[in-house]
This record gives C-alpha cells, structure tokens and sequence, in this order.
C-alpha cells in the first residue's frame, strides 16, 4: 500500500471491551482508497465489531477510528461518510424496492426529481430495473441482496461496510454474488470492507485480507500472501487445507531442521521467529505441494522432504485426486494431485514416497 | 370408526370445532337473534314483550335525548382510546427494548391488576376523586395548593381515567408484541441512512408496529363504548353512557324492547367503526414508507 495517499480508513490501536470481555484488542490496520479490503475470522474473533466501530454503531473503548484521515470520535453513523450493508440485509419490509433505495437520499432531503432519476440508475447498476414496486418479502434472498447493496451505495458513500452480506444466500447463489459484487466494487471505485468468515470468500473477492481471532489481527497480505505465507499456525489452518506433522526442531536459522517422532529428518523453508532449537512445533504443507512417487523413484536434491507410507485413502474429485497416506509415525496426510497418466496413479494400500520441497514447508508453534 | 377419520380429514376438523361452535351458536348467535328479534316488538307492562311488529323502538333511538348519550359514548371510548395510545405506545415501546428476562417481568406486572377485581379497582379509584371526600381533593386542601375542591368526580375526566386505567393493558400487549418482532438493525439501517430519531420512528418504527395499534385500539374503544361500570360509578349518576342507559333498560325500566334496539345500533355502530378503522389503517399500513 502506497503511504503516501490517505487511507481510506485507519484502525489507529483500537480496543473493545464489553464488560470484562475484549472483542477487539488493540487492533490497527489501514486501508486503500478504492481497495476491496476482507475482516475474515471465525465467530467471535472481532471482525464484526471492528466493522460496526468503524460504521459507528459501536464506538472504541481505546484507541482511534480515522475515515480519510479525519478521527471519528463519538460521531453517530449518519454522520459518517460510510454505510453499510448489514448482514440480514435489513431492508424495510413497509416499502417497496425504490423506496428502500431512495431512503438515505430522501433524509438528506435531495430533490424528488434526482432521487428518481438515481435510484434508476442504482436498480441498473444491480440489474434490477423493474422491480421498482416489488416489497422485499416479494424477492428473492440475491435480490434482497442487491436491494440492500443498491440502498447503500445510492449515497456514494467513501467506503462501504458488508457485514457477512452473502451468508443468508446457498453457495451456488453465493459464488455468483461474489464475482457480481466484485465487479461492481470496480466499476463504483468505492472501498468495501468486508466481514466473512468464509475463507474461500475472501480469498476470491479481496485485494487484502486481515484475518482476526480472539479480538486480534493476526496478519494482512493479499490472498496469495496470506495463503502461501501464514505467519502463524491458526492462519495457516484456517485459510485452506494443510497438513500438520508434530515435530522437534533441531536447527533454525537460514535452514530449518526438524525431526518428526518417528526419527525422520525434514527441512522447512520458515520457522515463527520465537521457536529454537530443542522446542517443539509443526509442520505445514498445503496438500498440493505434496507429490507421491513410487518407493525408489522420488526426486533427487536436498531441496525435497522425503517420508515413507502406505495409501490408505484414494477419491477422484474430478480435477484432482486427493490421496490419504499413512506414516510410520501413526500420523496420516493427505496429498493433492492432478489426474494424470496411469503411472502417476495410486492404489490404495500401495507403498508410496512422500515428498515435498523445502520451500513448501513452515514451522509453527502449535497452538496451545 | 378410527378409518373413517383417516379417511375423511375434514370430518375430522368438523368434530373438533363442533364443541366451540356449538357453544358460540347457543350462547352468541341465539341470543343475538332474540335481541334483534325483540327490538321489533312491542313491551307489555311487567317486563315482557308482545307479539307485535313495530319500529317504535328505533324511532326512539334517535330521540336527541337518547342520540346525544350515544355521541357522548363515542366520544367519551375515543378519549380513552386516544389516551391509552398516548400513554401506552411509549410503555410498550420501553418494555420490548428490555433484555427479555425484564421485559418477562414487566409484562407480569402490567397484568397484576386483573388478578383485583374489576369493580373493585372502580371503587378505589373513587375514593381518590370524589370531590369533597376524595383522597386527592383533601390531601391537596389539607397542603394548602388548593382553596376549592378540584372537579376530578362525576364528570369526562373521571369517566376516562377509570376507563384509561381499566383498559390500557389492552392497548399496551399488541403494541408490545409487535414492537418485541422489530428487527433492531432496521433501525440501525435506518440510522446509517441518515434518518434522525424522529424519522426513524416516523418511518419505520410506527409503520411497522400499526398492526399493534390497530388491534389494540379496536381492543380499548368497543369495551369503552360499551361501558356501563366505569360511568355508573365515576360519573356520580350525573354522566351516563348509552351502556348505562341499555342496563337500565333491561334491570329499571324493563323496557326490554327497547334496550334490545339500543343494543343493536351500538353493535352496528361498532361493527361500522371496526370496518373503517381496518380499511384506513390498512391503507396507511400499505402506503407506509411514502412521506
């Protein structure tokens, strides 16, 4: 992110408690003008109230909220220059869709004539012209949906806040949702932030991703970062699949040294900057990072984990076959490999290699 | 037996309304006819009717002396339907924003009074406001606020704050049960969307919550039209309501015809009020968000 632009909006070491219980601790983040920005975490983790503090439905016990460099404080929602799109949607259920629409242009008393005229251009933007007259209870759950985007953006607000905005929708209707929200993130160059607890969601649709648990941000990257390079083990588990081998470490430094129970020796590419020698961690390889050859023939060079096993485990899924191989160490992983030729394919009960480069691999503390 | 139940459902639905049906058809719908039936005879002179068709008794109803009472309870079940909305919507609205083991609470205290006698809490209020004798009157003259006794007793106010007090509960339970299902973030979407707080009870907490006041306002005004406790007792025999007037009709005159004719232009002024109030209230209901 550029630092010499504003953000469009700044966390500045924001605190939320409720009572005795932190829902937001110590939080700071900045976000881009025009980004497509994602708070993903599990239930509980503080995605929701960061949100809601940044709209203003909440305010910070500590610590600061800034909207195009300019502190909130105490301001009520309607005062900021945000709006959001709430995670029922929220639609007025007394009025139809133009109604909705117009609401926020109608308090802020804009002439009749211009709020026709826009609330046309916003049912549009989210193809729903001729539904003007229909009640929300009328459409469907991706109509209301777009109502409800359309309602929020008619106000050209500097950023946009979705709380879980696709949860309520059936996944095919979800991905769909994704790609059309997305689109019109770009045509609008407004900045969203997005709170979803859906992995795969944020990871299509944002430009970053703070992923929180326990009322903290544990780390922002782009998808790729956050998916290739998980800095601790709960991101690492969380976004994707991965495969966990406890393990000793033996060396850290520019090569990291581990061993597993078993005695196996296996080198990792990163280790959390805390863990030494002499402690104990894990293991993490995305599945398909991980490659089966048949005993005798794995890959040759000190780049690549080796381990021993037998395929418990085969499932055609069509692009992939997913392997589960089991490890002398009582420990099993599974392996992710693209259909190919026969001599690639497994059996189950098979003797196979496991192997995987040292740049595929990180070393976390397990988590306690 | 059993099969033939399986086999025909709507036999089965026919028997288990059967017990309320008969009921309502032996204790509502006969009663009804007779009253309708009555109002077109003529009254002998100890309490019974005659066999003879007139329309007598409904060219009596529009006397000015008895048509006037009538206005009188119109507007007498219109206070106090306009006042227990007044006080009743903020209380309800108060109760359903509780946490719900509050608002247990206090819906359990608004229906304490029942549990005392309606008559009796008549007579309570009484002692309170007779003009001279009442609680308040005195307590105010023994302080010094006041050199004469103030007209609580016997007139409007005493009538409408006894039938205030008596049915505002009435008012008060639709209101709360439909304000209890608002979904609070309508009116944080409200609020995002730059209505103050007067605008988002204007357009959306009202809106939403009318079917409440409609039931509840139907709920308050047919008991008050038809009141005949309250006046009796608070309006010191001075202001009577046409309930008064039917009762008498019935116990003191034995005037039966003629209490049934009164009887059914108040049910068919009711029924009137119902109809209108239910289509204009709709409508509002159905235009809602337009300001």
């Amino acid at each position: 992110m550029p630092e010499a632009t504003t953000p469009a909006v700044e966390l500045r070491d924001v605190v939320k408690r409720f009572g005795d219980v932190v829902a937001v601790d110590h939080v700071s983040l900045r976000i881009a003008p025009g980004e497509f920005f994602a708070l993903l975490g599990p239930s509980g983790s503080g995605k929701t109230t960061t949100l809601r503090m940044i709209g203003g439905f909440e305010l910070p016990t500590e610590g600061e909220v800034l909207i195009e460099g300019e502190p909130q404080g105490y301001k009520p929602p309607y005062q900021r220059p945000v709006n959001t799109v709430f995670q029922n949607y929220a639609l007025f259920p007394h009025m139809t869709v133009a109604q909705n629409i117009a609401f926020g242009l109608e308090m802020r008393g804009v002439p009749k004539e211009e709020i026709r005229r826009r609330v046309g251009e916003m049912l549009e933007l989210v193809r729903l012209s001729g539904y003007e007259r229909r009640r929300p209870h009328q459409l469907s759950g991706g109509e209301q949906q777009r109502v409800a985007l359309a309602r929020a953006l008619i106000n050209k607000p500097k950023v946009l806040l979705l709380d879980e905005p696709l949860g309520a929708l059936d996944l095919k209707l979800r991905k769909a949702m994704q790609l059309e929200l997305k689109a019109i993130q770009e045509q609008v160059g407004i900045t969203f932030i997005y709170v979803t607890h859906d992995q795969e969601e944020a990871i299509t649709m944002a430009n970053r991703i703070a992923v929180m648990n326990r009322g903290r941000v544990l780390q922002v990257g782009t998808p790729q970062e956050v998916y290739e390079q998980p800095q601790t083990f709960f991101v690492a588990d969380f976004i994707g699949d991965t495969n966990f081998v406890p393990v000793q470490i033996m060396q850290v430094g520019a090569q990291v040294e581990v061993a597993t129970a078993a005695g196996t020796r296996l080198t990792a590419a990163w280790a959390e900057p805390s863990l030494r020698a002499g402690a104990k961690g894990v293991m993490a390889v995305r599945p398909e990072r991980m490659h089966l050859y048949r005993p005798g023939h794995g890959p040759e060079g000190a780049e690549w984990n080796q381990v021993e096993g037998i395929v418990r485990q085969v499932i055609y899924k069509g692009l992939d076959i997913r392997y589960e191989v089991v490890l002398a160490g009582e420990y099993s992983l599974q392996v992710r490999m693209p259909v190919g030729r026969a001599e690639e394919t497994f059996q189950r009960g098979e003797h196979v290699v496991v192997a995987w480069p040292r740049a595929a691999a990180r070393v976390f503390r397990s988590e306690s | 037996m059993n099969e033939l139940l399986q086999r025909k459902p709507s036999l089965r639905a026919w028997l288990l309304l059967a017990p309320s049906f008969l009921w309502l058809l032996v204790f509502f719908i006969i009663p009804l006819g007779i009253i309708v039936v009555y109002s077109f005879l003529e009254r002998d002179l100890y309490g019974g009717v005659v066999w003879r068709w007139t329309l007598e008794n409904y060219r009596r109803v529009l006397d000015p002396l008895y048509f006037k009472t009538f206005l009188y309870s119109l507007w007498i079940a219109f206070l106090t339907s306009f006042f227990s909305l007044l006080f009743g919507y903020p209380l309800a609205y108060y109760i359903a924003t509780r946490p719900e083991k509050t608002r247990n609470a206090l819906v359990l205290a608004l229906m304490i009074p029942f549990w005392t006698n309606f008559l009796v809490r008549t007579y309570a209020w009484l002692t309170l406001l007779r003009t001279n004798t009442g609680l308040i009157n005195v307590w105010l003259q023994a302080w010094g606020l006041i050199d004469e006794p103030l007209p609580l007793f016997g007139n409007t106010f005493a009538i409408t704050l006894g039938l205030v007090y008596g049915w505002m509960p009435d008012m008060i339970l639709p209101i709360y049960a439909a304000l209890e299902q608002l979904d609070r973030s309508l009116l944080e979407a409200a609020e995002d969307l730059y209505a103050s707080g007067w605008q988002v009870f204007r357009r959306v907490i009202w809106p939403l919550s009318l079917p409440g006041v409609v039931a509840g306002t139907m709920l308050v005004f047919i008991p008050s039209l038809g009141a005949f406790v309250t006046p009796a007792i608070l309006g010191g025999g001075k202001r009577l309501m046409i309930g008064n007037v039917i009762t008498n009709q019935f116990l003191g005159a034995h005037d039966w015809p003629f209490g049934s004719a009164l009887s059914v232009l108040m049910m068919a002024v009711m029924l009137l009020a119902t109809l209108i109030y239910f289509r204009t209230s709709g409508e509002e209901a159905r235009r809602g968000g337009l300001g």
